[in-house]
């Protein structure tokens, strides 16, 4: 079941993301579309004035008859014998000095003029961009050169932009707001895992504890409720109360265990311990076992000592859990194997059975407290050969391999067997090669 | 009531078998999912406990199952899962109550008392059949300011026999209502039965109320003359035992 909970910190996610990507994106639009704009109206000056000089540089100012004149006619587009400068130019006037209007081309203009010099943009029904631009010679204002010309170009380019625009950054926001779901998607899967992990063991872990309460105390009272007939139903029924308090014993055993080992071992209690004595002994105890369960027990030991730092106790708690779930998972016929290598720097001490094997889904959750492939988490006693205690055991061991600095993993196949793999590193690797001899 | 108890756990099935037994009812229990499922279509049940998690078929599931081919009977799901989440999705499913392990036996009795009430059998705490009323909380019988009290068992065929007046009810029959799933009676169980439970009405003076009909079975009927008609009432202020 899908926690909504975490559907909604989802779409949070999602959100958060798509509202500060989005105002990134607008604000970055908008400052772009402004740059964009500036620029393109300082080009668009710049050639206008440009233009003009062009022109005010054809203004001759020479002395004739005594005065000084003003001569426009190789003005281009003002002037009679100049060619038209180009056809987009919508007018151009020509003010004396005074701002009297001495000569123009285009709409009519006002008698005196009216602005000061400099760039201004007229709304007449087409958009116009106009320059006044003063003409010296030798320092004296001889007159006011007036061009206008139409916006229509910066406002052609402006409009495909801004049509860009509008349409890019909805595309964009919504291609973000998909990004931000998938993302939010991603994130919240490590979260969403842990969460049901901690959910599991929770339920397991109450399921675990509970069971046993609950059967002692309904045979408690319905011992107060209906009191024993004969003495052997009272019998079965203390019986009963003595064997579900020692499985709690066993649990709670168990859990103080792993409350104990957690984090790496103190060195003090760790001791030079040579594994190959002590896989020898263990295995003795574990073939008669199997040998009582019909399965065959392997076991390959080096001749040569492989010494390890281990609490020699825990160690054997470790493995011992391994090889009994070994023969508890392993059907009649089938064998065991315990195996003990080395490579240079670890010992690898091997279980492998042939037994039913652990479901690809359940590995990777198997070494998890409480955790069961079989999750209808019958009390063990009832169910002989069948169960796995309290799910407890592979918690143990890999507790406390990683407690000796170590590593336990498992490969399987389901049906076919598993094998599990205990790495501990080896005191000194130099001396290993030597034979024991 | 007929119980169907189904719980995987031995330890906690047995105790709660025994008092629902003590406590007059006829418990069917099992402790796998797959056998409750084949048992609720072969059954009719006036009550279903529930375990959550179950072999092969979980509670939930068979909760589900239940309601969907239609029975009406409360459900009562008795489990260890104790979140919010697990108490929506259990009554959700049909369950009409809910109870988190470990429970103490007294109320667990008490909520199978208040569901049996809604069982649409459910005539009251108190049968009545002429001047002799049956006591469904305190197993007893009374008549004439004298009381008698039953075994699980006695009073089980006594309720049986007072929802049944005047008829011949058969030997097939009683073995199916009393005895519970599995269990094979002895071939003169029913006889024997019978015979303890007229031995406890003759505290009563009402043992010949049982007649014997040959070859076939029992009928209650009580002794024409001594009352006007004998038809089963009910009496819902019963109180409950202990």
């Amino acid at each position: 079941m899908v926690n909504p909970l975490f559907s909604h910190s989802r779409r949070n996610l999602a959100r958060w993301f798509t509202g500060s990507m989005g105002s990134i994106l607008v604000v970055f639009a908008a400052t772009l579309f402004f740059l964009e704009t500036q620029e393109q109206m300082r080009a668009f000056d710049q050639e206008l004035l440009n233009k003009s000089r062009t022109m005010a540089a054809a203004v001759k100012y020479r002395l004739h008859e005594g005065r000084w004149r003003v001569e426009l006619s190789d003005v281009p587009v003002l002037g009679s014998n100049s060619i038209p400068y180009d056809n987009e130019v919508q007018y151009v006037r020509w003010y004396d000095r005074q701002g009297q209007l001495v000569r123009f081309v285009g709409a009519l203009p006002p008698e005196q003029l009216a602005i000061a010099p400099g760039f201004v943009t007229l709304s007449t029904p087409q958009l116009l961009r106009q320059i006044t631009l003063p003409v010296f010679q030798h320092q004296d204002a001889i007159g006011y050169l007036q061009v206008a010309v139409p916006l229509t170009p910066v406002r052609t380019n402006l409009r495909q932009i801004r049509l860009f625009l509008s349409v890019g950054v909805p595309l964009s926001l919504a291609v973000i707001g998909v990004a931000g779901w998938l993302l939010g998607g991603f994130a919240m899967q490590p979260i969403q895992a842990a969460y049901e992990r901690l959910q599991r063991f929770t339920a397991d872990a109450s399921h675990e504890l509970r069971a046993p309460l609950a059967a002692l105390l309904s045979n408690i009272q319905i011992g107060i409720v209906k009191p024993a007939a004969n003495l052997e139903t009272q019998e079965r029924r203390l019986q009963k109360l003595v064997e579900i308090t020692k499985s709690m014993t066993v649990l709670v055993n168990n859990l103080l265990l792993l409350a104990r080992y957690e984090g790496s071992l103190p060195a003090s209690t760790l001791k030079v311990v040579d594994l190959v004595p002590l896989l020898k002994d263990m295995a003795g105890t574990f073939e008669t076992e199997a040998t009582q369960h019909h399965l065959r027990f392997g076991c390959t030991l080096p001749d040569h000592p492989l010494t390890v730092m281990a609490d020699a106790d825990l160690l054997q708690r470790a493995i011992a859990n391994l090889l009994n779930n070994a023969l508890k998972y392993t059907p009649p016929g089938g064998t065991v194997e315990l195996r003990l290598t080395a490579t240079n720097q670890q010992a690898l001490i091997q279980v492998k059975d042939t037994g039913i094997g652990i479901p690809e889904a359940s590995l990777q959750f198997i070494f998890e407290r409480f955790y069961r492939v079989d999750q209808v988490r019958t009390p063990d006693h009832q169910r002989p050969k069948k169960s796995g205690g309290f799910g407890l055991g592979l918690a143990i061991a890999q507790q406390i391999i990683q407690a000796h600095g170590g590593k336990i993993h498992v490969t399987s196949t389901e049906g076919s067997g598993s094998c599990f793999t205990i790495e501990l590193p080896l005191i000194n690797h130099r001396f290993r090669l030597l034979p024991s001899s | 009531m007929r119980i169907l108890l189904v719980e995987d756990d031995r330890d906690l099935l047995e105790p709660l078998q025994e008092a629902l037994d003590a406590s007059g009812h006829g418990v069917d229990a099992v402790g796998n999912g797959a056998i409750a499922q084949w048992l609720i279509t072969q059954k009719d049940y006036d009550l279903l406990i529930l375990d959550w998690m179950l072999p092969e078929v979980d509670g939930l599931r068979l909760c589900q199952y239940y309601r969907q081919s239609g029975k009406g009977s409360p459900v009562l799901m008795l489990t260890s899962k104790d979140t919010t989440l697990d108490k929506i999705t259990g009554l959700d499913a049909g369950a009409d109550d809910y109870l988190v392990k470990p429970v103490d036996m007294l109320e667990f009795l008490a909520r199978v008392r208040a569901l049996g009430r809604r069982s649409p059998l459910w005539r009251g705490d108190i049968l009545t059949l002429a001047d002799l009323t049956l006591n469904l909380n305190h197993l007893t019988v009374e008549r004439a300011n004298k009381t008698v009290e039953l075994s699980g068992r006695e009073f089980q065929l006594m309720e049986y026999f007072m929802r049944h007046p005047q008829q011949v009810l058969t030997r097939i029959q009683i073995e199916e209502t009393i005895w519970t799933w599995g269990e094979e009676p002895e071939s003169n169980a029913i006889t024997t039965l019978v015979r303890r439970l007229r031995q406890r009405l003759r505290g009563l003076n009402a043992d010949s109320w049982i007649e014997t009909v040959y070859g076939i079975g029992y009928r209650l009927r009580p002794p024409t003359g001594s009352d006007t008609p004998a038809i089963l009432e009910s009496n819902p202020n019963g109180q409950p035992p202990i």
